[in-house]
């Protein structure tokens, strides 16, 4: 019957995402190692457009991170490599920290229920304590590091906080903000319910804008798309930056972390 | 030992009980039996269509919870008349699927729910009551749900 073939393939589009999701889980860490910058050729083996792209950036960057394409690898990647920094630029990391701690009374204010803010505050700032850098212990906690943003519960967790930290930041500053929303959305608060705060929603600039502002912190993301240049395209979060100190590499809908 | 789901559901469980939300009771001795199944009463609210009517949602939490959305259904003899709700107690609300959030919770979901009845001027069925009723699977969350209207 018509009627069934209806719904059974909505089972089926169903049954087949979460398959998907599983074949992305089993094939890609949540964080990988470092790898050569140039590995990425391997993607693009008969694909001329790419191959003289990953040219380039072979030329400004030494390694790359992948991190598993599943929509929060902006989240992921981005919180990786910003306590990879600190870790090794303590002098930052206490502010950075003293930042986190700040952020909960701000969601609180906007209306963020305690009790589900509290687990997810909780676990941050475990990880941040877990990774904090003393002398001679660098090492020890890269390691950490590593291991806990590729176990699933604590990895997941810091991605909602910080999803909540870039949505408390645009809601707390809208007036700005909402110039910027594009779409069908009553409210900032609105497209922050539906674009920034669900799990496994693709970031874009001003989620980008509104996390380094939240948290002080400035990112250089590297454009590479089929467009005609030849290069990549670097841009800087926020714009005034000069010389940011950690790397994104944006291929649409993905972020991998890079290294120079 | 817990896991982080039952965890979770235990801390709502006691924000429930001591912040209860207004028209909305909460089956405490059957939590406690499973915390993985709840049934919560919500009571239609004065000045709207639904007032002096009772309704019974009942939530079904997997061990994802709350990064899976829990499974939220109307059961009982009395499945509210509401353009967003089916005959057979599924709900069409788009923080139950592709707009829940890790943030949000069982009192959040009620809140909606019971805004959603309380903004309600008639009392209809979805128009495609019939079909979606006689085809569709017995999860809720099994059905691709598209959202016409999110203003109701």
């Amino acid at each position: 019957m018509d009627q069934n073939s209806e719904v059974n393939q909505d089972e089926l589009i169903i049954k087949q995402q979460k398959e998907i999701e599983k074949e992305i889980s089993e094939q890609f860490a949540l964080i990988s190692e470092q790898l050569p910058v140039d590995s990425l050729n391997n993607e693009y083996v008969d694909d001329p457009v790419y191959k003289q792209k990953v040219e380039d950036i072979s030329k400004k960057y030494r390694f790359i991170r992948k991190v598993r394409p599943d929509g929060n690898c902006f989240y992921r990647g981005f919180g990786f490599t910003i306590l990879e920094y600190l870790i090794k630029n303590k002098d930052e990391f206490t502010k950075f920290r003293e930042i986190v701690e700040d952020s909960k009374a701000k969601l609180l204010q906007l209306n963020f229920p305690q009790f589900t803010i509290d687990d997810f505050y909780d676990t941050i700032m475990e990880v941040i304590n877990r990774v904090e850098p003393k002398d001679d212990n660098q090492e020890i906690v890269l390691e950490e590091l590593y291991k806990l943003f590729n176990e699933q519960a604590y990895s997941d967790y810091v991605v909602v906080y910080l999803r909540l930290i870039t949505s408390g930041k645009l809601q707390e500053d809208a007036d700005f903000y909402s110039n910027f929303i594009e779409g069908n959305y009553t409210s900032l608060s609105d497209f922050c319910k539906k674009e920034v705060e669900p799990m496994y929603k693709e970031s874009d600039h001003i989620h980008i804008i509104a996390i380094c502002a939240a948290l002080g912190c400035a990112v250089r993301v590297e454009y590479m798309d089929r467009g005609s240049h030849t290069e990549v395209i670097a841009h800087d979060f926020p714009e005034s930056t000069n010389n940011p100190p950690i790397f994104l590499l944006y291929r649409p809908n993905h972020y991998d972390i890079l290294y120079k | 030992m817990t896991s982080p789901s039952e965890r979770r559901l235990r801390k709502e469980f006691l924000e429930l009980i001591k912040n209860p939300i207004p028209g909305v009771i909460i089956d405490g001795e059957k939590i406690e039996k499973n915390i993985n199944e709840w049934n919560v009463t919500i009571i239609g609210a004065e000045g709207t269509i639904y007032q002096g009517e009772t309704f019974e949602l009942q939530f079904l939490f997997n061990d994802k919870y709350p990064f899976d959305s829990p499974s939220v259904v109307f059961i009982g003899k009395n499945i509210p008349e509401h353009s967003h709700i089916y005959s057979n107690g599924h709900i069409c609300l788009s923080i139950l699927s592709q707009d829940w959030t890790p943030a949000l919770s069982v009192g959040a979901v009620c809140l909606s729910i019971r805004s959603m009845l309380s903004s309600a001027t008639k009392k209809e069925r979805p128009p495609d009551d019939l079909i979606y009723t006689k085809t569709c699977s017995k999860n809720p969350k099994k059905t691709k749900w598209f959202f016409h209207d999110d203003n109701v």
